[in-house]
């Protein structure tokens, strides 16, 4: 009789049924997440994009409580008396009351530490696969370059959305919760759509950019540097063009962290109203804009990722 | 018997350069050795073989599998089921453990997660990589790194694996285990195994049939022991002394020197009904001392050459 330790030890054949490429994508998008997840900058950001959530979160709550609890005009602090509405004027540039723009603003509040997190793992994620020769390894194998495309951007949606659209649905139902819950869920079912949406504009158009970016220059500090150009130095110079100097509020649109901002308020129907948020392109113009940048990214993606990439 | 290669006039072109030169090849399940230069085409043909890339003309077949284009399409994807691929870099995922490497090769192949990681386990454990699968992939050391891809080409259980230069950066001792583990899988557990690699020995080692190409072409298929035999009359000597005179005392007794040589030693065939032992007496009378006398070791690129320019390497009956 053949010892059981001795049969481990020995070579043993697999047989059974193969999955079709696409859990291989979900494969590599699980592996992706475990390997940030893995890392402790990530979660020292992610505190930071929590310390973010857990101030939208507990403003709402303030903003109810001093709307609902105190009736006079005046609020006593030991014996400083204090004006309601110079009170609330910080909390009511936020919006904090369950509408669009309270998850708008969230979610650009968010997007600083999640362009810093995006930088930090476009070269773990994708960047290492050039870098390292890791590219045979899953090219090798049988899916497509768009399943590798994909299993990359499906792991870093799954980040996008860990620390924009999850927090933002949570706020969503705080906010439902702190008012009318039954109709307030059900007046504002579009705007959860429109978080939804603009969850997944974030998701296909960040990763996909990210995966862009990352399998052009690969390593971590040139990924930053591109990054903060896209998302620093663009913003800084259409505020200087259009703000400063006056020129048509098109030229924002090289602030592409505006644009999909304006495409979500948009998708969640909020007002784009010029006085209260400054010059800008219209919704429409961003969606062109976003679009074209995405295309241009496949399209470099699809002669970037090719098989002649195995050198064996 | 289904044939591990059937390849009729594969060509393939990038431009004005043709990598390969309508390959015509029949190959039976064993284990195969790819031998050949840089630039010979080998690399192409493996591409070609894995559905990577497709062929300008001809076709081929690898185990009853057409190849197919160089589109994600489902037929490349079988192919890429049959064959497990070892690559030649690194290509291990920095950050991930072991068993994550290999159960995550697992699920790319298509099996289904929990098999993919029993299966992981299975594998590190038969290459003597258990207890080393929780450790990061990127601090194992060369003989792990290369086990570790051997393990993600066989984890779900593949009837061809290719082997691209396995031994790279190995010390004797891990390079005789890797060829063990080579030698094993295809003699006891019946793999097809093509062997790509610079190194004839490891060929030598472990194949039972060698290919050659170069220039996009075959310049050679057969039995290794073949193979081998055409190097038992070279040889090189390591000589004390003018070893020009040297070679002109050979070349006068019909003793033909190879050139070109390195400096103090003479590289040389021995013709038939000539002994090593007639080296010494030649060099005592040109006043040439002999210090070493070494069966000519050659590399690839110096067999090839052979192969080429001076013995054609015939086809195998």
């Amino acid at each position: 009789m053949t010892n059981p330790s001795e049969n481990l030890l020995r070579y043993r054949p697999w047989k059974g049924e193969l999955n079709p490429p696409i859990y291989a994508s979900l494969a590599m998008a699980r592996a992706s997440l475990r390997l940030l997840l893995r890392r402790k900058v990530f979660w020292a950001l992610y505190a930071l994009a929590l310390m973010i959530f857990f101030f939208f979160f507990y403003a709402q709550y303030l903003v109810v409580w001093i709307t609902m609890q105190t009736t006079s005009q005046t609020v006593n602090f030991g014996s400083v008396p204090v004006k309601m509405n110079e009170l609330t004027k910080f909390l009511d540039r936020l919006n904090l009351s369950g509408t669009p723009h309270t998850f708008g603003n969230f979610i650009w509040f968010e997007g600083y530490i999640l362009m810093i997190v995006l930088a930090l793992s476009g070269a773990v994620l994708v960047g290492n696969d050039f870098h390292h020769g890791s590219l045979p390894f899953y090219l090798s194998k049988p899916i497509g370059r768009r399943h590798y495309v994909l299993g990359k951007m499906l792991g870093i949606g799954g980040l996008i959305n860990l620390m924009t659209t999850l927090p933002a649905l949570v706020l969503f139902i705080e906010a439902g919760l702190l008012y009318d819950w039954q109709s307030y869920y059900w007046d504002q079912r579009m705007l959860l759509l429109g978080i939804l949406a603009y969850g997944a504009l974030l998701t296909v158009v960040l990763s996909l950019l990210l995966v862009a970016t990352a399998v052009w220059v690969r390593r971590t500090v040139p990924l930053i540097m591109i990054w903060s150009g896209l998302f620093v130095l663009a913003r800084s110079v259409a505020g200087f063009l259009v703000e400063v100097q006056g020129f048509h509020p098109v030229l924002k649109l090289i602030d592409l962290w505006n644009d999909l901002y304006l495409i979500g308020l948009w998708f969640m129907g909020a007002d784009i109203d010029p006085g209260k948020l400054g010059p800008n392109p219209q919704p429409w113009q961003a969606a062109i804009a976003v679009t074209a940048l995405g295309v241009g990214c496949l399209v470099y993606l699809r002669k970037r990722i090719q098989a002649i990439e195995i050198v064996i | 018997m289904t044939l591990l290669l059937d390849l009729h006039e594969l060509t393939r072109t990038f431009a004005a350069h043709r990598a390969l030169n309508a390959l015509t090849l029949q190959v039976p399940q064993g284990l195969l050795g790819l031998l050949g230069p840089n630039g010979a085409g080998k690399s192409t043909l493996l591409k070609i073989l894995m559905g990577l890339i497709a062929p300008t003309s001809g076709s081929g077949r690898v185990l009853d599998v057409p190849l197919g284009g160089d589109r994600d399409t489902r037929d490349n994807w079988r192919l890429r089921r049959l064959i497990g691929f070892m690559p030649e870099a690194d290509a291990l995922v920095p950050g991930m453990k072991g068993i994550e490497y290999v159960a995550l090769a697992g699920e790319l192949y298509g099996m289904p997660r929990k098999q993919a990681l029993r299966r992981a386990h299975e594998v590190l454990t038969y290459l003597n990589l258990d207890e080393a699968r929780y450790r990061n992939v990127e601090d194992y050391s060369a003989g792990m790194k290369q086990r570790a891809k051997l393990a993600q080409a066989l984890v779900h259980d593949p009837p061809v694996l290719l082997l691209d230069e396995p031994t790279s950066g190995l010390d004797p001792a891990g390079r005789d285990t890797m060829l063990k583990l080579i030698r094993e899988l295809g003699d006891l557990h019946g793999k097809s195994i093509i062997l790509s690699t610079h190194l004839l020995a490891d060929v030598q080692a472990v194949c039972e049939r060698v290919v050659i190409i170069a220039g996009g072409e075959l310049r050679g298929y057969g039995a290794v022991a073949e193979l081998c035999a055409r190097r038992d009359d070279r040889y090189r000597v390591r000589v004390a002394g003018d070893k020009y005179d040297f070679e002109d005392a050979l070349e006068a007794v019909g003793i033909k020197p190879l050139r070109p040589s390195p400096p103090r030693e003479v590289r040389l065939v021995l013709p038939p009904g000539r002994s090593a032992l007639d080296l010494f007496r030649i060099a005592a009378e040109c006043g040439v001392g002999i210090r070493a006398v070494l069966r000519d070791d050659v590399s690839l690129e110096e067999l090839f050459l052979r192969a080429t320019a001076e013995v054609p390497v015939p086809e195998a009956a």
